[in-house]
């Protein structure tokens, strides 16, 4: 299977996107999907997209990107993780 | 051997990896895991540690000649939160932060004096920043611990405060904000904004999104460090611009200071992926505690940052403060990394103008204005924070604060507090006047925080 690229995007780029970044990282691991993780800032986004196929933020991006976004806050709060994971399974094969 | 010199002998890089290590292992982290994400707690201090020497390095000198050839006397230098989040971290009370904060949460909780449960254990760093200035101050560790301990307790109560408003704003229920730095700013955005609305400022509209465009430049910090990089460098060479080698030096300046913004963040991140297993031990750990009733999971400001006004009106005030720090007499701060990070000071501001950018940058217009003094005030205790905390600095003359925490209102007023009795007293008077006028008047609180009618009553 081809290496999926995800863009995982945050505030400042650092602190919570590594945080889920990680957490995609090993997650979809164990689901035997390899993905490639780049990180950064929610106001830089329009200048990351090349070959992205998802984007997963936990803050919001503007509405008209071309890209599938995610925007999800289970990997910080540890609520809903599972169906965040599998919703970002689905958003990757939909590809 | 005294415990002082091993914990001078072993430094920073050592000891902390050491104490996270062993808190992991007490919130249930497995050993390896623990262990690697220990060592790179380490290496993200090596890292902030080079970056910052190589900042300072740079700067320094060109921003000394600035001073000598223009007169604009700026010799603070603006390190940002990325050293400042590396000096509360590695400063003594750095070392003790995560119980401090929560054991306040926890017996807050417990006494129903918060509906807040602040996992986001990256950004306790705020903390034990306010208590790292402290224990600068006064050399008294106790005093450092009980002011980050009145600095969570104040912010858990600006989080419960701002919850609702945030929940209906950001579409995000269930979540508050217990963030050191965009919470302190709440209490002084509400007056403001009322005093614009009664100046009819509410009525004008900016378009975010075409603010965004046109202004997209002050949002790239590799722009902005390549821009003030050249700029103090050619002000540094204005006696020797006919030589070529003076204009080599403004371009490798520009290019250092791109840098710079650039990479010292990233290295931030090498620290928050060290902390993520404890943050997670940390998180389920107190949500177990906190299952008896509904309460807030507190997460990191930077889940709003992405608002469209706030990007908008955050890249409106990068000239602003950039002119601010020229003109204000009293300002000594040479504007640098904190730049970037100026969404941060507005996010909560947001819900309070509903998004209105010309009211958001018209308050955080005056909020960088008390910024800059307040900065200037407290860099002494800073760079004293920093050489405590055993940073590199490259010469005794340097000095440094950051516009972002470094000028935060609510750590400034608790450390201006703190050194003497009275002044604990009227602190503690603050946190039980605020929790008691505020359970009295839930609703109408957190109306003036932004929260509708409509949304307040739909929550109960």
């Amino acid at each position: 299977m081809l290496r999926k690229r995800i863009l995982v995007v945050c505030g400042a780029g650092i602190a919570t996107s590594t945080v889920v970044a990680r957490k995609l990282e090993e997650k979809l691991r164990e689901k035997g999907i390899n993905i490639e993780t780049r990180q950064c800032k929610a106001a830089e986004v329009e200048g990351m997209l090349d070959n992205v196929d998802l984007i997963v933020s936990t803050t919001p991006v503007p509405d008209d990107i071309k890209v599938p976004v995610i925007k999800t806050l289970a990997f910080l709060t540890g609520i809903g993780e599972d169906e965040a994971i599998e919703e970002i399974v689905r958003g990757l094969r939909g590809r | 051997m005294a415990l002082n010199e091993i914990i001078n002998g072993l430094g920073i890089t050592v000891l902390l990896p050491i104490v996270i290590f062993f808190l992991a292992l007490v919130f249930k982290i497995n050993g390896k895991k623990a262990f690697r994400s220990a060592v790179l707690i380490g290496i993200g201090f090596i890292g902030i540690n080079l970056i910052l020497g190589f900042f300072l390095n740079n700067l320094a000198p060109a921003a000394s000649k600035m001073v000598e050839y223009t007169g604009a006397h700026l010799p603070i230098i603006d390190v940002g939160w990325p050293a400042a989040a590396a000096i509360a971290f590695a400063g003594k009370i750095g070392l003790f932060i995560i119980p401090i904060v929560v054991l306040v949460n926890f017996l807050m909780y417990t006494f129903r004096w918060t509906n807040t449960i602040n996992v986001d254990v990256w950004n306790y760093w705020h903390f034990a920043f306010t208590g790292g200035l402290v224990y600068a101050l006064t050399g008294n560790i106790w005093l450092g611990i009980l002011a980050s301990a009145i600095n969570s307790a104040l912010v858990l109560l600006l989080g419960d405060w701002t919850a609702p408003a945030v929940q209906e704003y950001y579409k995000i229920p269930g979540i508050s904000i217990p963030h050191g730095f965009s919470a302190a700013f709440v209490p002084i955005a509400i007056p403001l904004n009322w005093i614009l609305d009664k100046l009819h400022f509410d009525k004008i509209k900016a378009d975010p999104v075409s603010i965004r465009k046109k202004w997209g430049i002050f949002g790239d910090p590799i722009i902005i460090g390549l821009i003030l990089g050249m700029v103090v460098g050619f002000l540094g060479n204005m006696k020797n611009l006919g030589s070529i080698q003076a204009w080599f030096g403004i371009l490798k300046l520009g290019m250092s200071m791109a840098g710079v913004m650039y990479i010292f963040p990233k290295m931030v991140a090498i620290l928050m992926d060290g902390l993520i297993p404890i943050s997670e031990g940390v998180r389920d750990f107190m949500k177990a505690r906190a299952s008896t009733r509904k309460f807030h999971i507190g997460l990191d400001s930077a889940i709003l940052v992405g608002d469209p006004a706030a990007i908008a009106s955050a890249m409106i005030l990068v000239p602003i403060a950039v002119i601010l720090m020229i003109i204000i007499p009293q300002n000594q701060i040479l504007l640098a990394v904190d730049l970037a990070v100026l969404p941060f000071m507005v996010v909560m501001t947001i819900p309070i103008t509903r998004g209105n950018v010309l009211k958001t940058v018209i308050i955080g217009t005056v909020i960088i204005t008390g910024g800059l003094l307040i900065g200037t005030n407290l860099s002494p205790l800073f760079t004293k924070a920093a050489i405590q905390a055993q940073f590199n600095m490259p010469s005794g003359a340097t000095q440094i604060s950051s516009i972002c925490d470094g000028s935060n209102p609510l750590s400034w007023l608790i450390v201006k507090l703190m050194d003497k009795s009275f002044g604990i007293a009227i602190l503690i008077a603050i946190f039980f006047l605020f929790l008691y006028f505020y359970k009295k008047h839930e609703k109408g609180w957190e109306k003036i925080a932004g929260a509708s009618k409509e949304y307040l009553e739909k929550s109960e």
